[in-house]
């Protein structure tokens, strides 16, 4: 695929659904007005751990406009919510609490201000249990057990080599231990649901979400009836970020029980402060690092023990710590790994999928030891890092081995470029000492598609009418990060015709496949293969089509700009639209569903050797700061973000998503932290809680390294989460240069560098 | 209440209960759900309209004091399908992902633009300072918004 022109992947392209967006034409769940629409509002715990004793709704029957209470025994099915196993969470909890923010029962109202009132009247009586707040606490010895099986939620091992021998082997050895905080996604669309009950016996659910397949089974489940009769149409989604899955999932269920006993539609639309402390965050984590190697910089071990706070119920905990082991030696030959992770339930608001899944933590530890490392042996950080680097044909910490698109080394000498070049730049002058200087550098990577969270199959379908345009529908769905726009492109670009006559669907469950869920950067890859598939399929008909009536072989069919023309005479064409038509009444098919599988992963679940993700996106960033002594502000001057993607679809949206990935990494190392008092969350705001405005963001530049992924469509892969690694990292080691103090706690925040420059 | 108020250049009249707030007026009983809510406490920008001209956040005020305003939400900014200069440069330089506080953005950002044809840099942080966007890391809007001011001084 290589050597051919491409006309329409690769050049910058307007999102495809950028005009409903920027006239307020789009319609979000809440958007959405059906007369008698009814509202439903929780009632939540309020406490972080305790026994439900009693709960009275008689109160809340007498605010004026409240319809009916759910409570646990009125869900028709299992009332469980959990996405995964080992499906732990309840939808209502009936017997034990075990986070503030946990729903107790369901209001609904003719308005969200009678809901919420009756919400805040039913009287729940809990005898309150002594809140078990941190792993540590959780794992010691005759525990209260949070859960039945106890208090371990999962743990996982890794182990490559003999790191014992490795470490025998190493002339200097760096040891620390490192901790991050909880991170809230804070999409600015907080969660929402509309379920409509239908005059067939169906139910549809407009959702807010990532997954629409995942909601239609929970919701199914829980209805008990058969999937079949529940419809889930993703309306447009205000940021996701992993975010909105089992919170989707939570109020997709709730609502679609209330309309079905209310037999009205009702909607389910979270306030901010709900959002905050009734949905997954990021997991809190302590990682203890040991690396071994020899005088010339080689690595010779590696040692890991990582700890993740999951909070009060299992979420993604299970896949996050497979995640977190298998990126923790860092994008590196380590001949000798052993990484252990385990995920540990608390009595707080449950940890899940959040934009990088684990990486960004294990990132930001990893790359501050590099550093560690570097100083110690007195070689430049990033030539420390060059000189590990995995490249094409080494093993990585699984044994995994890629004969192409590891483009890491070709990071890291952008960055060196980039750096040379600035070396001789002038720093702000500043007489008075005030400012610390630094940088930091960086270098990350994150698999691409399922791997080891299981199989990965994208179903699309293409579709050409008589007049040549093409309708798309692909199982992934569009939370911003713009792969409608991708799937767009490269249907554009298979089937020689303009962008403008290409139309993305939304996603419903009618009417794609189901396709999984949307997570770990797999949708330009796994999704846009899918895509190139079955516009292929379509361009067949088309070209044996055109060979008729060209009266020529179908090689010699070229289509371009929505005309098939002969390869050899270009004068010789045919506007698409008459080869379509022709097509169409002869009986060649125009439409096809294809499918897109990724290699299922192949390793030993003891060891997490083998065969695991079908790419990785590499990367190196650079970052400068200087630091106000005084106060510990930071000013970022400088930062270089440089990804190996493969192929660019997208200029801008590669960008787009670099640059805001990024500032939710830099938010991560420097400005979010979510604040608890016994257990509650004392912040859940935006004036609280300091999510980067205008005024904090990055100066990002993007570079795009292009080593050709045999697995993605034209060579594409994903590089949505990647950044807020890298940022993270970047940040952390660029601070600490300027201070001369090694930070080892995320976030670094203005009081941390104050207090630790005394 | 009787209020009188133009609403995106039209004349509305109409009763509103007092303590209604002017977002759920314009979004539950007029229609438009352009203008978004994020968060009900004036934090996030998202509800931002323009009374008289001057950017506001619509959950913090009641319907009452639309009275007698001139009034915009996003919905008045394009005439007809011609995009206005702004709603044109956001698609343009990909300042838009998921879109959710694009319209509280492009009113913020058409204040600013109505007020000064040519804004530095710290002017526009200014402007949108109040309006949080979580998805573009804001590089695409700031150069969005000076695209727009260029194009608008150009016509």
């Amino acid at each position: 695929m290589s050597n051919r022109v491409l006309n329409i992947v690769g050049k910058p392209v307007k999102k495809v659904d950028g005009v409903e967006l920027v006239t307020g034409r789009a319609k979000f769940a809440g958007d959405i007005r059906i007369p008698g629409t009814l509202h439903g509002y929780q009632r939540r715990a309020g406490i972080p751990a305790g026994r439900i004793t009693h709960i009275d709704t008689a109160p809340a029957m007498e605010v004026r406009g409240v319809l009916f209470v759910l409570l646990a025994e009125d869900i028709p099915g299992p009332n469980i919510m959990g996405i995964l196993p080992p499906f732990d969470q309840p939808l209502l909890a009936y017997d034990e609490v075990r986070y503030e923010g946990e729903s107790v029962a369901l209001v609904v109202a003719r308005t969200k201000k009678a809901a919420r009132a009756g919400a805040e009247a039913i009287n729940v009586e809990i005898e309150p249990l002594e809140p078990i707040l941190s792993p540590e606490d959780a794992l010691k010895e005759g525990a209260r057990k949070i859960h039945q099986g106890g208090n371990l939620t999962f743990e996982r091992k890794l182990k490559k080599g003999d790191t014992v021998k490795g470490f025998e082997e190493a002339d200097v050895i760096v040891e620390n231990t490192y901790e991050t905080s909880f991170q809230e996604h804070a999409y600015i669309e907080p969660e929402t649901v509309l379920a409509v009950p239908g005059g067939d016996g169906r139910i549809t659910v407009y959702a807010s979400c990532q997954s629409p397949f995942h909601l239609r089974g929970h919701i199914a489940a829980n209805l008990h009836v058969p999937a079949a009769k529940v419809k889930v149409v993703q309306a447009y989604t205000g940021g996701s970020f992993g975010g909105k899955d089992d919170v989707a999932a939570e109020i997709g269920i709730l609502a679609s029980v209330a309309a079905v006993k209310g037999g009205a539609p009702v909607m389910i639309a979270h306030d901010r402060e709900e959002s905050i402390i009734g949905s997954n965050l990021r997991h809190a984590s302590k990682i203890h690092y040991r690396t071994g190697a020899k005088k010339d910089g080689t690595i010779t071990a590696r040692e890991v023990r990582i700890t993740l706070d999951g909070g009060a119920y299992a979420s993604e905990s299970p896949f996050v710590t497979m995640k977190t082991i298998i990126h923790a030696a860092g994008p590196y030959h380590v001949p000798n790994a052993t990484v252990e992770c385990r995920a540990v339930y608390t009595n707080k608001t449950y940890a899940g999928a959040f934009r990088g899944f684990g990486v960004p933590q294990v990132t930001f530890a990893s790359e501050s030891q590099i550093d560690e490392l570097a100083a110690k042996l007195g070689i430049d950080p990033l030539e420390l890092r060059r000189k590990n680097a995995l490249r094409a044909g080494l093993p990585n910490a699984t044994g995994q081995v890629f004969e192409q698109s590891v483009g890491l080394v070709e990071t890291i000498d952008r960055i060196r470029e980039h750096k040379n070049r600035h070396t001789g730049a002038k720093r702000k002058q500043d007489d008075t000492g005030r400012w610390l200087y630094g940088a930091g550098v960086c270098c990350m990577m994150q698999g691409i598609s399922n791997g080891a969270e299981g199989i990965d199959v994208v179903g699309a379908s293409v579709q050409m009418g008589q007049d040549g345009s093409v309708l798309v529908g692909v199982g992934l769905t569009d939370m911003g990060q713009g792969s409608r726009t991708v799937f767009a492109q490269v249907a554009a670009e298979v089937l020689g015709v303009t962008m403008d006559r290409i139309s993305v669907k939304q996603v419903d469950t009618d009417s794609v496949h189901d396709s999984g869920p949307t997570i770990a950067s797999r949708a330009t890859t796994v999704g846009g293969m899918a895509v190139f598939k079955a516009a292929g399929e379509v361009k067949r008909s088309l070209s044996k089509m055109a060979s008729l009536m060209l009266k020529c072989g179908e090689e010699e069919v070229d289509i371009a700009e929505n005309f098939v023309l002969h390869k050899k005479d270009k004068n010789v064409r045919i506007p698409l639209s008459e080869v379509a038509t022709a097509a169409y009444w002869t009986g060649f098919p125009l439409m096809n569903l294809s499918f897109s599988r990724a290699p299922d992963a192949d390793y030993d679940h003891d060891t997490h050797q083998g065969r695991i993700y079908i790419a990785y996106n590499f990367g190196t960033h650079f970052m400068s700061v200087r630091v106000d002594r005084y106060t510990g502000r930071v000013e970022v001057l400088d930062h270089v973000a440089a990804h190996d993607v493969g192929r660019v679809v997208n200029p801008l949206g590669v960008e787009g998503q670099v640059e805001g990935g990024s500032l939710i990494g830099y938010g991560l190392a420097h400005l979010e932290k979510v604040e608890t008092r016994d257990g509650c969350i004392i912040n859940p705001n935006f004036s609280d809680y300091a999510v980067p405005t205008v005024k904090d963001r990055l100066p990002t530049r993007t570079i795009c390294v292009e080593d050709e992924n045999p697995t993605g469509p034209y060579g594409a892969k994903g590089v949505g989460e990647p950044p807020v690694a890298g940022a993270a990292a970047a940040f952390a080691n660029a601070v600490s240069d300027a201070a001369g103090v090694r930070f080892v706690r995320l976030p670094i925040t203005r009081e941390d560098i104050v207090k630790a420059l005394g | 209440m009787e209020l009188e108020f133009i609403l995106n250049g039209e004349a509305v009249r109409m009763d509103a209960p007092p303590d209604m707030r002017a977002l759920d007026l314009i979004r539950d009983v007029l229609g438009l759900t352009g203008t978004k809510e994020g968060c009900g406490r004036g934090e996030c920008g998202a509800c931002t309209i323009l009374v008289n001209g001057v950017a506001v956040n619509s959950c913090l005020i009641y319907a009452p004091k639309l009275n007698g305003k001139t009034v915009m939400t996003v919905e008045g900014l394009a005439r007809g399908e011609k995009l206005h200069p702004l709603q044109k440069a956001f698609l343009d330089e990909g300042a838009v992902q998921c879109g959710y506080c694009t319209p509280g953005m492009l009113m913020s950002a058409k204040a600013l633009l109505d007020e000064n044809t040519d804004p530095t840099e710290e002017e526009i942080e200014e402007a949108i300072g109040g309006n949080i966007c979580r998805c573009t890391g804001y590089v695409k809007i700031i150069k969005a918004v000076q695209r727009a001011a260029k194009e608008m001084r150009d016509e």
